[in-house]
């Protein structure tokens, strides 16, 4: 399947005569290998959970992050090539708090948003320059936060700088199925509590391993980031 | 008989001529005065239009304010050139804000704006004098002052330029307290913390005095006391005079109002 | 240098000295003015603004520039206010001296002189920038006087902060043998240009009109604006507002002794 395409996907700069960046599309295959990422929103807040794969019985499940806190109103959830991410996360972070600074004010999340995607973006640009990238992130994330003026918002960022607004969304492996048992599901208006619970239990129907309080992390920006200890995980385990 | 040779009128050597001292200064005063009084629900913005240089009038008919949107206005006095350009710097860092955050910069936005963009060039100041006011984002009056280099303070009214001698007393007065023996005064104005502003933030008590305070005066009767301070400072400041520009800043928008001063 | 008369400029020297080495001064009040006058057909027209500044705040809307030197001579000052108006008082006793000696009317030339030979003595440092006019047995006389002692006599002159902006309006406007009504009113357009264009002058218009029969002193000849707006919620604190902090009575009687003296002799 992929000999035909030898002449075109190597540069990120080249299009396939179909109108094709292979690169870009790759990148957005390499999140379909990774851990399933969930996050819904609601009208009290937004909660994300995702999925850490445990492989062996000698990692320390903690040291797995796949939900990241950007600014006291903004946090992320990734799937994907989670070392990307830590640019991406970075980038977000000094911007939110050059945002703080100039305006004494928290930042809006589709600027954010927008930011990161310019970063994501920038794999076209030469790679003398400074910040120039060889290739695009393999990273795609859930960017979740609370404006001032808007209140809860979800974001979902791709490897292509692509940025889409949604109610609940799924990425990683598992994000066909889970994204099909959330569309299902999902109600606008959900509680925060009931919000736990749908994104834990359809994370729980595409893991292949039992949910466990060390398994998954679980976030809220409600209307501050928050992790849940896991005490707090287990209690959401027990309302499934 | 020797003679005492004449002595020669000293010459200084090549090379060490007698320094001419430098007297041109890059700054100049144009004068003005700007005044804020914030309300319940409203901001009174206030600004003189002379602009003058030594004993010359430049024009009778200048504005201080540069109005960035509907919620918020900067006032400086000070040299023109210098509000001049700082007024573009603001505009266009308001433009590309909107542009951004496809909203307009809140009035507490601007005022920590404005605050960097003084303090950028702390060691070659802008030579002005600032206001910032408008509606916060709960919708109450807000006024900022500000020194050359970026200090700055939320209070409840402010007053820059050549005239703030002769008005901020006044104001305080009026405003504060009959006499600074009377106790308590209106302790707020000058304690309001800046803090970052969120909805979801407990209401202080610096800020439950200023809702109090804010509400018991009514809109005409700020207006009575800014166009009163204007034409009194008109009286005794040179650089006081020919028309007051007056804003008045509600949620239904900006509406102006203009005062005749003495033209002399 | 004792002993060999003439003026020591030591003291001079000294604030010089000192201002170089960083000390200030006491300001004074100096009259940001426009001062002007003006020879027509039958004698000599004064004008003046009368606005008193010190540094950019005005110290007095409405005071007196135009000074009197004799019945039939008179003077605008400007330049520091202590000094226009102790140069002229003293030239005005001089005069008065003279002619209770003389018998005669005094010479505009004489207060002329007189005021020039002080200046110049003090070599500028008496700041007064002055515009004499008077009529005596030879006609109407006009000079200026400068700081430093030196003279003009000129048909019109200026002087003051606004003395440019008001022989703006003499050029254009002067002719010879000007009737007295043309006259005043070009003096007063002259003051006026100086009291809305020069920063330093304002308020009102003071004219003095000079002929041989005698002086019309015009004070506030024009009052030009008055305030532009009352107040229309004026703040009144009612009595108590200011707490009295504390209070202590003296008993006057106890502090001060009376005693009966005795009536002083008077000779008769």
């Amino acid at each position: 399947m992929f000999l035909t395409r030898s002449e075109y996907d190597r540069g990120v700069n080249t299009f396939s005569p179909e109108g094709r960046l292979f690169q870009v599309e790759y990148a957005i295959e390499a999140i379909k290998l990774g851990s399933t990422a969930i996050a819904v929103r609601t009208d009290e807040g937004v909660v994300m959970a995702v999925e850490k794969r445990v492989t062996s019985p000698l990692l320390e499940p903690s040291s797995i992050e796949k939900v990241a806190e950007i600014d006291e109103h903004i946090g992320v959830a990734m799937s994907g090539l989670t070392a990307d991410a830590r640019t991406l996360i970075d980038h977000g972070r000094v911007e939110t708090q050059q945002h703080r600074f100039t305006y004494n004010e928290p930042m809006p999340l589709e600027s954010v948003t927008q930011s990161l995607c310019d970063l994501a973006l920038r794999f076209g640009e030469d790679d003398n320059d400074e910040g120039g990238m060889s290739r695009p992130f393999g990273v795609a994330l859930l960017v979740a936060g609370w404006d001032a003026e808007g209140g809860p918002v979800l974001f979902h960022t791709d490897p292509s700088g692509t940025y889409v607004k949604y109610d609940a969304k799924a990425i990683g492996s598992g994000s066909e199925g889970a994204q099909t048992a959330l569309q299902e599901s999902y109600r606008k208006d959900m509680t925060l509590k009931e919000a736990e619970v749908l994104a834990l239990s359809t994370l729980k129907q595409v893991m292949e391993e039992k949910v466990t309080a060390t398994n998954v992390d679980i976030a809220r920006v409600a209307p501050k980031w928050h992790l849940y200890t896991p005490e707090e995980v287990e209690e959401v385990i027990t309302r499934l | 008989m020797a003679a005492a040779l004449p002595v020669r009128a000293q010459v200084p050597a090549a090379g060490a001529e007698v320094r001419q001292h430098a007297t041109w200064s890059p700054y100049d005063d144009n004068g003005g005065t700007v005044v804020a009084v914030a309300g319940d629900d409203y901001c009174v913005v206030a600004a003189s239009t002379r602009m003058s240089t030594g004993y010359s009038i430049l024009t009778r008919d200048k504005t201080k304010i540069l109005r960035l949107n509907p919620k918020c206005v900067v006032a400086s006095a000070g040299m023109q050139a210098d509000m001049e350009t700082l007024h573009k710097m603001l505009h266009m860092h308001h433009v590309k804000y909107h542009f951004n955050h496809r909203k307009p910069m809140s009035c507490p936005a601007t005022a920590q704006l404005l605050s960097n963009t003084l303090y950028y060039k702390r060691f070659f100041p802008y030579y002005t004098f600032n206001l910032c006011a408008g509606l916060d984002e709960e919708g109450r009056g807000a006024v900022y002052t500000y020194d050359a280099i970026g200090s700055y303070e939320r209070v409840g009214y402010g007053c820059q330029g050549s005239g703030k001698e002769l008005i901020q007393p006044v104001l305080d007065n009026q405003l504060k307290a009959a006499s600074p023996l009377v106790l308590p005064q209106q302790q707020w104005l000058s304690s309001l913390p800046l803090g970052r502003p969120c909805s979801h933030q407990q209401t202080s008590p610096a800020l439950t005095n200023l809702q109090q305070w804010l509400s018991s005066l009514p809109l005409e009767q700020a207006v009575d006391l800014v166009k009163g301070a204007f034409v009194s400072a008109g009286e005794r400041d040179i650089y006081t005079g020919d028309d007051v520009e007056i804003l008045v800043i509600t949620k239904e928008g900006v509406r102006t109002d203009r005062l005749e001063l003495k033209r002399d | 240098m004792a002993g060999q008369g003439g003026f020591a400029f030591d003291l001079c020297k000294r604030n010089e000295f000192l201002e170089a080495k960083g000390a200030k001064h006491p300001g004074f009040t100096k009259t940001g003015t426009t001062i002007a006058g003006i020879i027509y057909k039958d004698g000599v027209v004064l004008g003046a603004d009368t606005r008193s500044t010190a540094g950019t705040t005005v110290a007095d809307k409405n005071c007196e520039k135009i000074h009197y030197i004799a019945p039939n001579i008179y003077c605008c000052g400007a330049g520091t206010a202590a000094d226009t108006e102790n140069v002229t008082g003293m030239v005005a006793s001089q005069l008065e001296l003279h002619r209770y000696a003389t018998g005669t009317q005094s010479r505009v030339v004489t207060a002329m002189t007189l005021l020039k030979s002080h200046l110049f003595r003090y070599q500028g440092h008496v700041s007064a920038a002055l515009v004499l006019g008077g009529v005596d047995f030879r006609g109407p006389h006009l000079f200026t006087v400068y700081p430093h002692g030196s003279t003009d006599s000129l048909p019109y002159c200026t002087m003051g902060s606004g003395s440019l902006n008001a022989m703006a309006v003499f050029e254009a406007g002067y002719k010879d043998d000007l009737t007295k009504e043309e006259a005043m009113e070009l003096v007063a357009r002259a003051i006026r240009s100086g009291v809305f264009n020069d920063l330093g002058s304002g308020s009102n218009v003071d004219l003095c009109v000079i002929t041989k029969e005698g002086v019309e002193y015009k004070r506030n000849y024009e009052l030009l604006q008055g305030k532009t707006y009352q107040r229309q919620f004026p703040q009144r604190f009612a009595a108590g507002s200011v707490p009295v902090v504390r209070e202590r009575v003296y008993d006057i009687r106890r502090a001060v002794t009376v005693t009966e003296g005795e009536p002083m002799e008077m000779e008769s």
